[in-house]
């Protein structure tokens, strides 16, 4: 799936890096750092410091100084050396200096120097955020970079939180984040993740400060928490601020989403009569308010579609509804409001709903109200639980927002204030892929074989996309899916969608030359052709994170498989089962005849956060299951007399 | 009697079509076409280019002179939803030297039906948007309003540019088919140019001739045109295949370079007209020829660096890497100097033309026999014909005796005759002062190597322990070099984890990574447990146990390109196996050899039981870099059956 993204995620990303300071000398020969700091890390802040000067409600001024040590060309990204700006942010000083292992200085940027650029975000038409960016190639390694910059904001809704650890595989000699408060302006500020790291803090009404010292470089695993989750942030927000011009004023979640409500949201719906009428007639037959609601999202799946344009407020504001239904198109915010317009039309509740979209399930942080997220759906409250609509997506089927949104806070913006809430989770039994398939061997190594998978849930999710690409990419996909059967041949596909049901259905028809694998009057076979499981987990000295299993499933194999003419199968090897609280695992061989074997399996992953020290159980867990999905068994010419 | 009732019927087919040809027309886009409900051709096309037409011509204005305009008018339909996206199209404009590139009369309509009736909307303001992209270039883009299933988009607009000297590169073929295209060319006799083409479709080129008259400030300006035409139907869309190397060279395009100008009164000027002429234009090149000649700022340097050597092949050797050692590239490939070439050399970074420029002007000084190489790298499509504006790198040429050896110091795991990717995919042309040349192909013939040597033991119970060597020399070292030289050393025992599906490597050491010039080494040691099954008393495996190859590297069952990999490659394996005690060997693959046609590639494998130890010896080769599209699916079946081969079951059992 696409990511989507509002310019705020652009905003944050360009806040978080522009950090701020003044600082005492630190020592700029690479070689007196402590060692255990070079441990893992491709470089190093060597000191940070952010300064953010609240002087009114609608001007602040952020410094950054941070000096960071690149040890190798994976780290160069660490350096970071730009600037964003826009309408309401002005860079007044940006400076770099470059010096080299020894501490001599080779490189002096001017504000001059730097060049000036749209901000590419990838995905958007068009986006009106510039960044000012050095074209720098390090010379050599260790090198330091020492930036400075002044920024001027009039927006003082978003301050930069602090994020001391910028990320994996980066140590931290220092950093500091300080806050300077001379008007006193009352501000509301959370602290997270501070366990287990050294944090000094000193807070008055004028000041506050914040600093952190030797953290080492994190080693990034498998299946762990987000980072987000791990690290120390600190966010600040003043109970008063300014949003490019607008003043307003929030202490919670109810009162910011209110805020945001009538300042961003409120009246962009009219709609033309025109519109209207036929959404009307459109409806007249449906039942009841889910039937009303799935009809008016399929008519806005058909006439709209995404175009990422980020411009106005903050990329905060909606374009009119009335402007979607012109020109049939728009970004998230965009969409949902469009959606939301109609829905308002026959009378059913819709609130806008602000979250964090992406395969990692991120929250919003429901004890502190801040401006955040980067992507906007609908939530239409119903009897039967709430009802969320992925507005960006022409494919998806009602009422169903897949891995992209599921199970996570998220703000739901309503004319009274805001309210969090949880998106759908998708629960293991409801992710469900179960494979049925006749196999027919051949008496020269070869396997025929016609497959049919279901798909539901989250499997749904994950499959439904093949559909809609070429045949040639279809091939290619599934060639590469079964990537361990050797000059597999896809004969035929064909798919069977079924949106109201939300089932997936594919109907395969495979062969290969050689599948058996014979060895004198042996011959070999793997029955679980179509499930071979092929991760591989990487073993760790010392895990050091939570094992976190985002979501769980369901997978059912069976197969009837049909031995070659000729041959006999002698001992059919036991069940295996194994029972984890992880999930569990059974794989079972059946003969039905002299000529023709059962093959059943069923897997069941169950989500979860688990101590680090179950790491390790989980990984030998999942090496079992691959050992036992590759096993093979042994078929035996008969013996003729002749 | 068959035949010609053949040839009457493509007779009258050929009539009928030029008969009914359809006339395209901005604003008049037909019912059926809005009805037609998949692209004829290939009913799984997503969208489809229906119509485009490109004008390109010369317009005299009092103030600035001929400009080049060029009028793009594309009709496009969008069968479905996954076709949406060419709803929306970039327009970039040049803005630099205090001239720039201007678009105007961007109007574009989407077409649909609604209740039988065609409805019209109209691509309005709010649509478009203008972005300063860069410092020189300038970012107009815009999307389609109201577009549906079926819809059929058409958009047109005129971009007038100063820059009369240069016309963009003309594309022929997109990743959607194409049902007719139209361009035109029309030449001022003032300008001559060169055609230049690449792609495997045919292009159909006319040319013709005629006059113009033109009326500026009430006098007349009569002159003569050339005027070329394509027009083509049908156009299959361009498909990426892996290991394509530089797959512009296969997309169908056509380019017009400029070889000369002559206005009235005036003298001829030549741009580019021979090898001969580029040769002795880039010598003449203060930029470029200067570079080369300029040995003040690093005389000092050289003089120490090679002083009491007077052995050619040592002095290269010395400079090239000292030259690898004190510049550093700044990914910028170039054909000429950007930056003065002290300032290069004080501040230590430079594209490729500043670097291999310093190289040559250092060699040169120190006497050593050294041309510079011009180089169609893998970022351009290649040309026979002679082409400036096809060239964008340099490399250097020493010549000792009568052995060769081609430089290029930008890439820091580079040596002699060891050349970066950007460069092998490519093209060359050595240059001599008084205009000779020659072309240079950079492909090596001699074959890299990667040769595993393992020793191992099974146990009892299947599992499996023992020891890898692994050699890579030539190429295969430098690719090592490039990809996992910065790497830390858990990473680099990940990446043969994640490779060979084993989870605990141990004992892990690698040489000679810093070593340039010498194969790279690698020894650990491993355990595995997945690589044997036991089954009663018997156990089987594949003798090349996690070596061997699992999966082809070519899926797609047919290719219109030749595979390019760059060099050719020979991966070796020397197996040595104990049996566990109280087995005997009872089943072993046969011994087999295959080839491909024109000694493109082998296949090897031997195996031998001595004793309770198993030898095996398998070796596969790739000889020929660049295999061309003939031979792809004879090169897929050598993968489909080494991998069959390499499957192969030794059967042991208990005695």
């Amino acid at each position: 799936m696409q990511k989507k993204s509002l310019k705020l995620l652009v905003v944050c990303i360009l806040l978080i890096f522009s950090k701020v300071s003044s600082q005492e000398e630190i020592n700029l020969n690479t070689s007196s750092v402590d060692g255990t700091l070079l441990e893992g890390a491709n470089a190093i802040v060597r000191s940070e410091e952010i300064v953010i000067e609240i002087n009114s409600i609608n001007s602040m001024t952020i410094k950054t100084k941070r000096i960071v040590t690149v040890l190798d060309k994976f780290g160069d990204g660490y350096a970071n050396y730009s600037e964003g700006y826009d309408p309401s942010r002005k860079i007044k000083k940006l400076q770099v200096i470059v010096y080299d292992a020894s501490g001599k200085e080779i490189k002096n940027y001017k504000k001059k120097d730097f060049i000036d650029r749209s901000v590419y975000d990838g995905i958007s038409l068009m986006n009106d955020n510039r960044v000012k960016l050095l074209d720098y190639t390090p010379v050599s390694y260790p090198y330091t970079m020492a930036f400075e910059s002044e920024v001027q904001n009039s927006t003082t809704a978003f301050i930069a939180p602090w994020y001391p650890v910028p990320g994996y595989k980066i140590g931290v000699q220092k950093s500091s984040y300080k806050i300077l408060n001379p008007k006193a302006i009352p501000l509301r500020i959370k602290e997270t993740n501070f366990e287990g790291y050294q944090i000094q803090k000193n807070k008055t009404n004028e000041e506050v400060l914040y600093s952190i010292s030797n953290v080492l470089a994190k080693r990034p695993e498998v299946y762990t928490p987000s980072l987000y989750d791990m690290i120390p942030i600190v966010k600040v927000v003043p109970k008063s601020f300014s949003l490019e011009g607008i003043k307003g004023s929030a202490t919670d979640w109810k009162s910011l989403g209110k805020w945001e409500y009538d300042n961003l949201i409120a009246g962009r719906d009219q709609l033309p009569k025109e519109t209207i009428e036929e959404i009307d007639k459109l409806v007249s037959k449906a039942k009841n308010k889910r039937e009303k609601a799935k009809l008016i999202y399929k008519y806005v799946q058909d006439k709209t579609r995404y175009i990422s344009i980020q411009l106005g407020i903050g990329g905060l504001m909606p374009f009119l509804a009335s402007d979607v239904d012109k020109w049939g198109y728009g970004d998230c915010k965009a969409l949902t409001n469009y959606t939301k317009a109609l829905l308002d039309s026959q009378n059913i509740l819709s609130y806008y709903t602000e979250l964090y979209a992406g395969n990692e399930k991120r929250s919003i942080d429901k004890e502190f109200a801040s401006i955040e997220g980067n992507h906007v759906i609908l939530n239409i409250p119903d009897e039967n639980g709430d009802i969320w609509l992925e507005c960006t997506n022409q494919t998806l089927p009602f009422d169903f927002i897949g891995s992209f949104t599921d199970d996570r806070d998220v703000l739901v913006l309503k004319p009274e204030g805001g309210e969090i809430k949880r998106t759908r989770k998708y629960e293991p039994r409801e992710n469900v892929l179960q494979t049925t398939a006749t196999v027919n061997l051949g008496i020269d190594n070869s396997m025929v074989s016609n497959i049919k998978r279901e798909a539901r849930g989250l499997e749904y999710d994950e499959i439904y996309g093949i559909q809609y690409q070429e045949p040639k990419e279809q091939k290619l996909y599934y060639k590469k899916h079964w990537a361990y059967i050797n000059g597999l041949e896809i004969k035929d596909i064909k798919f069977v969608d079924n949106k109201d049901s939300i089932v997936f259905t594919e109907n395969i028809k495979v062969s290969c030359v050689s599948y058996g694998k014979k060895a004198g009057t042996r011959l070999l076979v793997t029955p679980n052709v179509f499930s071979c499981d092929q991760s591989n987990l990487p073993m760790y000295d010392n895990r050091q994170t939570s094992l976190v299993i985002p979501r769980g499933y369901i997978n059912t194999d069976e197969y009837s498989i049909n031995i070659p003419t000729g041959y006999v199968i002698n001992n059919i090897p036991e069940k295996k089962a194994i029972q984890t609280e992880f999930g569990e695992y059974t794989y079972e061989l059946e003969k039905v005849s002299e000529s023709q074997i059962k093959f059943r399996r069923f897997l069941k992953i169950i989500d979860g956060t688990f101590p680090k020290e179950k790491y390790e159980e989980y990984r030998k867990f999942r090496a079992k299951i691959k050992k036992a999905d590759n096993s093979r068994i042994v078929l035996k010419k008969q013996l003729t007399n002749e | 009697m068959k035949n010609l009732n053949k040839l009457i019927i493509i007779f009258a087919l050929a009539v009928s079509a030029t008969c009914f040809a359809q006339e395209y027309k901005f604003g008049k886009v037909s019912k059926e076409e809005l009805l037609e409900s998949s692209y004829p051709l290939d009913s799984t096309v997503n969208a489809a280019i229906l119509y485009e037409s490109k004008q390109i011509y010369y317009d005299y204005t009092a103030e600035q002179g001929f400009v080049l305009i060029t009028e793009v008018f594309k009709r496009i339909k969008l069968y479905n939803k996954n076709g949406f996206d060419h709803a929306s199209a970039e327009v970039f404009l040049y803005d630099g030297n205090g001239a720039e590139e201007k678009i105007s009369g961007l109007t574009g309509i989407t077409y649909s039906i609604s209740g039988g009736a065609i409805v019209e909307t109209k691509l309005k303001k709010d649509g478009v948007f203008k972005v300063e992209d860069s410092d020189y270039i300038d970012k107009v883009s815009f999307t389609m309003p109201a577009i549906k299933e079926g819809s059929v988009i058409e958009y047109k607009y005129k971009i007038m540019s100063p820059f009369s000297r240069s016309i963009d590169r003309i594309v022929l073929q997109y990743d959607i088919p194409i049902k007719k295209i139209e361009v035109s060319l029309t030449i001022p006799e003032y300008y001559t140019f060169r055609k230049l083409t690449t792609g495997f479709l045919p292009i159909n080129l006319k040319e013709s001739s005629e006059s113009q008259t033109k009326f500026i400030n009430g006098s007349t300006l009569s002159y003569g045109v050339t005027k070329y035409k394509i027009n083509t139907n049908n156009v299959p869309a361009f498909k990426m295949e892996p290991y394509s190397g530089n797959y512009k060279n296969y997309i169908s395009t056509l380019s017009f370079e400029l070889q000369s100008t002559q206005f009235p009164y005036s003298n001829i000027r030549n741009y580019v007209t021979t090898w001969g002429a580029i040769a002795r234009g880039a010598f003449k090149d203060s930029r470029f020829g200067g570079a080369m000649d300029n040995n003040k700022y690093f005389k000092n340097d050289i003089d120490q660096l090679v002083s009491g050597i007077s052995n050619p092949r040592e002095k290269t050797t010395l400079i090239y890497n000292y030259v690898k050692d004190k510049i550093t590239w700044n990914n910028r490939n170039a054909l000429v100097p950007r930056k003065n070439m002290k300032k290069v050399y004080q501040e230590g970074v430079g594209n490729a033309a500043e670097i291999n420029l310093m190289l040559i002007a250092m060699l040169k000084y120190v006497k050593v026999n050294v041309k510079p190489i011009l180089v169609t790298s893998s970022d351009r499509p290649l040309s026979l014909f002679p082409t400036i504006q096809g060239l964008d790198y340099v490399i250097a040429r020493v010549r000792i005796k009568d052995d060769i050896f081609f430089l290029d110091a930008t890439d820091k795991y580079g040596e002699p005759n060891v050349l970066p990717d950007r460069v092998i995919h490519g093209l060359g042309r050595v240059i001599t002062e008084r205009g000779n040349s020659e072309m240079v192909l950079f492909r090596p013939s001699e074959i890299s190597k990667k040769q595993n040597l393992v020793m191992c033991e099974i146990g009892n119970d299947g599992s499996v322990r023992g020891k890898q060597r692994i050699n890579h020399t030539f190429y295969e070292a430098h690719d090592f070099r490039m990809q996992n030289a910065s790497k830390k050393e858990d990473e680099l025992v990940k990446r043969l984890e994640d490779f060979y599906g084993l989870q605990n490597i141990s004992e892990y050491k690698v040489s000679n990574i810093e070593n340039i010039g010498e194969p790279v080494l690698e020894s650990f040691a491993f355990e595995t447990t997945d690589e044997v099954e036991v089954i009663e008393d018997e156990m089987f495996f594949s003798p090349l146990l996690f070596l061997r190859n699992k999966e082809n590297i070519f899926k797609s069952d047919n290719r219109q390109y030749p595979v390019d990999m760059g060099y050719g490659l020979s991966k070796s394996c020397s197996m040595n196996i104990k049996i566990p005690e109280g087995y005997q060997v009872i089943e072993k693959p046969e011994d087999m050899a295959f080839q491909l046609p024109e000694n493109i590639g082998s296949f090897v494998f031997r195996m031998n039981i001595v004793g309770n130890m198993i030898q095996l010896s398998v070796s596969e080769t790739l000889s020929s870099p660049l295999v061309i599209e003939k031979y792809y699916p004879a090169l897929k079946k050598f993968y489909d059956l080494l991998i069959e081969k390499e499957s192969d079951q030794v059967v042991l059992k208990k005695t």
